[in-house]
């Protein structure tokens, strides 16, 4: 692991000790935060899978039913007769926080009745056909919703796994290295002293020795 | 807050959601949500949903706000279409956050 640049002295080697505390604390709400959000992901999975699974049974039931009224009506005087309808306001959204995740909270509202065409030129397995979307749509607005939520919580989800990995394996690491490598150069230079006053106390004895030896 | 649903795809896939409230947007050519695409996304919308072609073709322009609360992008399978695109992109999402996609789906099964 690459140490840090740094001067080895004691206010740099404390400012690392008090920088690797906080990464280790950092690190260890971060981590909590991703076991949560992860918890909260896989909450959501299956029921999303199964819901996904019964929009698509659905919708192709809808999609037989109505091939077989433009089968009966013919495409142009079909595609007139669905011209009816305005877009409405269908749903609701407000947003909600998983932790810290803003996720939407959608509400299916009140799906208007389908009509609007003549029910004497066109075959009753219209009506059928738009009752059975308008039953499947409340589920795609659902549908919707998860899918988002799962997918905001995944984003979420990885970039707090880079956090902790960035934390875990690149920084707290470097600056153990270097804590380390400071220290021993601090000790080191700590020894190269003490060598350096033994031998300085060595040789004012020697002279002392030499002066007391010359006067007598 | 109240907000409308769009619906993009082949006319035989969405025309039948005109009656019940959403906004259509039928394209001949999926290629053609391409000019769609900005009215959709630009917040008009509560959710969008697009047919799997028109997924396909739009891909890179749904990843790009994908971190936005709404609108909610989801796929569906048009009249025609074999289905599992909306499936493949949950599991893309498990994937970016677990790892992996696979120990969700023995688990299911």
């Amino acid at each position: 692991m690459s140490v840090l640049r740094v001067n080895p002295n004691r206010m740099e080697l404390l400012k690392l000790k008090r920088r690797r505390d906080v990464a280790k604390r950092g690190h260890k709400l971060l981590k909590d935060k991703f076991d949560e959000l992860l918890k909260e992901f896989l909450a959501r999975i299956s029921d999303s899978r199964r819901l996904r699974r019964e929009v698509e049974a659905r919708l192709s039931h809808a999609y037989a039913l109505l091939a077989v009224a433009r089968a009966e009506a013919g495409r142009t005087d079909l595609a007139q007769a669905l011209l009816a309808g305005e877009p409405a306001d269908l749903v609701t959204t407000a947003e909600r926080n998983v932790m810290s995740v803003r996720v939407p909270e959608i509400e299916a509202g009140e799906i208007p009745q389908p009509g609007g065409y003549s029910l004497g030129t066109m075959p009753a397995v219209l009506d059928e056909a738009l009752e059975a979307l308008a039953e499947t749509l409340p589920l795609m607005i659902e549908l919707a919703q998860r899918e988002k939520a799962i997918e905001l919580l995944a984003a979420e989800i990885e970039r707090t796994r880079r956090r902790v990995n960035a934390l875990e394996h690149v920084l707290i690491p470097s600056i153990v290295e270097t804590i380390k490598s400071v220290q021993m150069k601090l000790d080191e230079a700590e020894r190269g002293n003490l060598t350096r006053l033994m031998k300085v106390k060595d040789m004012l004895e020697q002279q002392r020795a030499e002066e007391q030896r010359s006067a007598e | 807050m109240a907000e409308k649903v769009a619906i993009i795809g082949d006319s035989t896939s969405v025309a039948g959601f005109r009656p019940l409230g959403v906004a259509v947007f039928p394209v001949a050519e999926p290629a053609d949500a391409h000019a769609i695409w900005p009215e959709v996304a630009s917040g008009a919308y509560g959710i969008v949903f697009v047919t799997e072609p028109v997924y396909a073709e739009l891909a890179e322009e749904i990843a790009a706000i994908a971190d936005r609360p709404v609108p909610a992008v989801t796929v569906i399978p048009g009249a025609g279409s074999p289905g599992g695109v909306g499936e493949a992109k949950l599991a893309r999402a498990i994937e970016r956050a677990v790892g992996t996609s696979t120990l969700i789906r023995e688990e299911e099964a």
